[in-house]
């Protein structure tokens, strides 16, 4: 109960700058959900993490002041100013996914750039594998592909449903799978075959990956491509288990910062150290270039 | 008055080839070697200032793509690339050895393109074996009578045995720089340390001692001592001679061993001589250096096939590695295509893991590119280990 705890009063934000979306959280003491906002990361939203948060803020009613602690995670979680402390997504989704499935213990996270396979004990990172090679394996890669069929992300799913013989699609390559694709279509292959096809190549090499990590039950699959049900059930079919899939598979970052938030002011507290608010101003984002 | 110690390192680093360029122009003769099996003590020996060539990461490869295949080693493409632009103008010679296909079928095609007065190439054995130890002295012999033809010098046994002398000293001396990385927090960085192995690595040997003999005394003197971060790692990999590199994997730890080609491991042991000098050059190099490229057969159990002593005669030596040094965790990182190191990783893995090491494997093209990725890959497996 959030009455009964020393920090009911506070609340806590995590914020994950993923490479397509920029997502944010905040929960109360209880860690409960009380906003959860996303946006595009795009081009010229790129530095505008603190719109997202004011937001986010927005949505839950409150003020800046009245968040006690912020954690960035994603690939822009450098030098986000607004933010107490960085975390990689890899722990945040860890975090995030155990709060929503306690008994995860594999976590796949396909995004935008990237696919990692997690292993999670009680919500803690314990071991990972991430793809890299380019952008075969991510999102981007049906993205693109989407694009190329003219069918949209949107798409993919309802089309892939429809599949009576999934083609074989042998490169990963995200230009050479386009190619692929082009000539799928002028040897007359179904455009729902073909989806399905792309489905299935994608799934088996993020499979691969999560092989290569060892796949133990209960599995999750979390990020933007877990919102695809035909990748959902192309995956499923390549790892040979069940898979859960959160209600909101982009957020599980955002909300593992935000409880990452909490866990650490609550050992604060457990120490007896003194919880001072720190003076923060919504700033622009910068990001880390490397040098 | 000239920079010493870690600023003359610093200076070296970037501006690797000026000392060789300046002692080419009074006359002395520099020869190129991307390999840390070539015993540099021979060239020495004959007045030949060895130059160790190394790729340049932020120089996009332009030239090397023309001779080329695609999947290839990247070091050895950016080090050739280097070479077709004219930075190495001031080369005589190389050497190269067989330690990897890359670097074989780059050999030919160096010496193709850039027509070097000199080019020798050893045949590296594979294996420890004793007839394998007796073929690679054969083939420093024949480096031998190649490197008197190119320099009408005669080798004398006892220029031979101060240049031996002088070489052991400079792994004693790099062997006592990474002593100071034992304490916590390390008073040298892991990052000061690429700076200062490749500044060392550009120069003659007299004048690489010295630098090393500068910054040892510099070190254990200064007040400001690098940081104690969240653990101490240890690196384990092929070559990390980029300074941008280490400070990406020190960004939240320490890296206070660096088992590579740039760190610790072509200083490792010393060249005792018994009797034949070349015999005992081909001892350490061939028996001392830990490059994955050399099977080292299981000497424990020559029937009976056992894993784990099989690990320990491949990779005992890290044991005390991980002791001494008070290691927490290992990054293994290897740029692309790196076969050699690839085919070991999950070996080596399993032998860290046997001692419960936490380890993780970390694979990266060799461009600016790859570095915020390595970032976040470093820093994840940092929050495993907590």
């Amino acid at each position: 109960m959030a009455e009964a705890s020393p920090l009911h009063h506070l609340y806590f934000a995590g914020i994950d700058i993923g490479s397509t979306m920029t997502k944010a959280v905040i929960i109360d003491a209880a860690g409960a959900v009380i906003a959860a906002i996303k946006g595009p990361t795009g081009a010229e939203h790129r530095h505008l993490a603190n719109e997202v948060m004011a937001k986010a803020l927005e949505s839950a009613g409150l003020k800046l002041e009245e968040i006690f602690r912020i954690v960035a995670t994603g690939y822009g979680r450098f030098n986000v100013p607004f933010a107490d402390e960085h975390i990689t997504e890899l722990s945040c989704h860890a975090r995030g996914v155990y709060h929503v499935f306690p008994g995860a213990r594999t976590v796949v996270d396909i995004g935008g750039q990237d696919a990692k396979c997690l292993k999670v004990r009680e919500g803690r990172l314990v071991d990972f594998a991430m793809n890299d090679k380019c952008a075969a394996g991510t999102g981007r890669f049906l993205e693109l592909t989407a694009q190329s069929l003219g069918v949209g992300l949107e798409g993919l799913a309802a089309l892939s449903q429809k599949a009576t013989k999934p083609v074989e699609i042998s490169n990963m390559c995200t230009i050479f799978a386009q190619q692929e694709v082009v000539m799928r279509l002028s040897q007359g292959e179904r455009i729902e075959d073909i989806i399905a096809g792309l489905h299935r190549a994608l799934a088996e090499r993020v499979a691969a990956l999560a092989r290569r990590l060892g796949v133990e039950p209960e599995v999750v699959l979390t990020g933007g491509v877990a919102k695809n049900a035909g990748m959902v059930q192309a995956m499923r079919a390549a790892l040979g288990c069940d898979l859960l899939v959160p209600p909101e598979p982009l957020l599980t970052g955002a909300l593992g910062a935000a409880l990452l938030a909490k866990e650490h002011t609550e050992r604060l507290l457990a120490q007896g150290k003194p919880l001072e608010v720190k003076a923060r101003r919504l700033e622009k984002a910068t990001f880390y270039t490397g040098g | 008055m000239a920079a010493k110690g870690l600023l003359r390192a610093e200076e070296v680093y970037h501006d690797p080839t000026r000392r060789v360029r300046e002692l080419r122009a009074k006359g002395k003769k520099v020869i190129g070697y991307p390999c840390v099996y070539v015993p540099l003590e021979l060239l020495a020996a004959l007045d030949i200032v060895p130059y160790r060539i190394c790729g340049e990461m932020r120089e996009p490869v332009t030239e090397a793509d023309r001779v080329l295949p695609a999947s290839f080693c990247p070091i050895m493409r950016s080090c050739l690339d280097c070479s077709l632009k004219g930075r190495h103008d001031f080369l005589d010679g190389t050497i190269t050895v067989h330690a990897s296909d890359p670097q074989e079928k780059t050999a030919r095609i160096w010496q193709s393109y850039t027509r070097l007065p000199y080019f020798h190439f050893i045949d590296m054995p594979g294996t420890t074996r004793t007839e394998a130890l007796e073929y690679f002295a054969s083939q420093l012999d024949g480096m031998v009578t190649t490197l008197e033809t190119f320099s009408g010098k005669k080798l004398s046994a006892d220029r031979l045995n101060k240049a031996i002398e002088a070489y052991n000293q400079q792994r004693l001396l790099v062997q006592s720089l990474f002593e100071l990385t034992k304490p916590s927090p390390p008073l040298v960085s892991g990052t000061e340390i690429v700076k200062v192995i490749k500044a060392v690595m550009s120069l003659p040997v007299d004048e690489g001692n010295q630098l090393l003999n500068e910054v040892l005394e510099e070190v254990k003197a200064r007040k400001e001592k690098p940081q104690a971060k969240r653990a101490r790692l240890l690196l384990w990999g092929s070559t990390t001679d980029d300074a941008a590199v280490m400070s990406i994997l020190e960004s939240n730890a320490n890296v206070v061993f660096a088992e590579d080609c740039a760190g610790y491991r072509p200083y490792r042991g010393k060249v005792i001589v018994a009797t034949d000098e070349v015999m005992a050059l081909a001892i350490h190099y061939l028996l001392e250096i830990t490059c994955a490229r050399t099977f080292v057969q299981s000497t424990a159990t020559p029937t009976k096939k056992d894993y784990q002593q099989d690990l320990q005669g491949r990779y005992g030596y890290l044991k005390s590695i991980i002791s001494d040094w008070k290691i927490d965790g290992v990054i293994l990182l290897l740029v692309r295509y790196c076969d050699p190191f690839a085919f070991e990783v999950p070996a080596v893995k399993d032998y860290f893991a046997s001692l419960g090491i936490p380890a993780t494997y970390i694979e990266y093209d060799y461009t600016e590119g790859s570095l915020a990725p390595m970032r976040t890959r470093v820093e994840a497996f940092l929050e495993t280990i907590g």
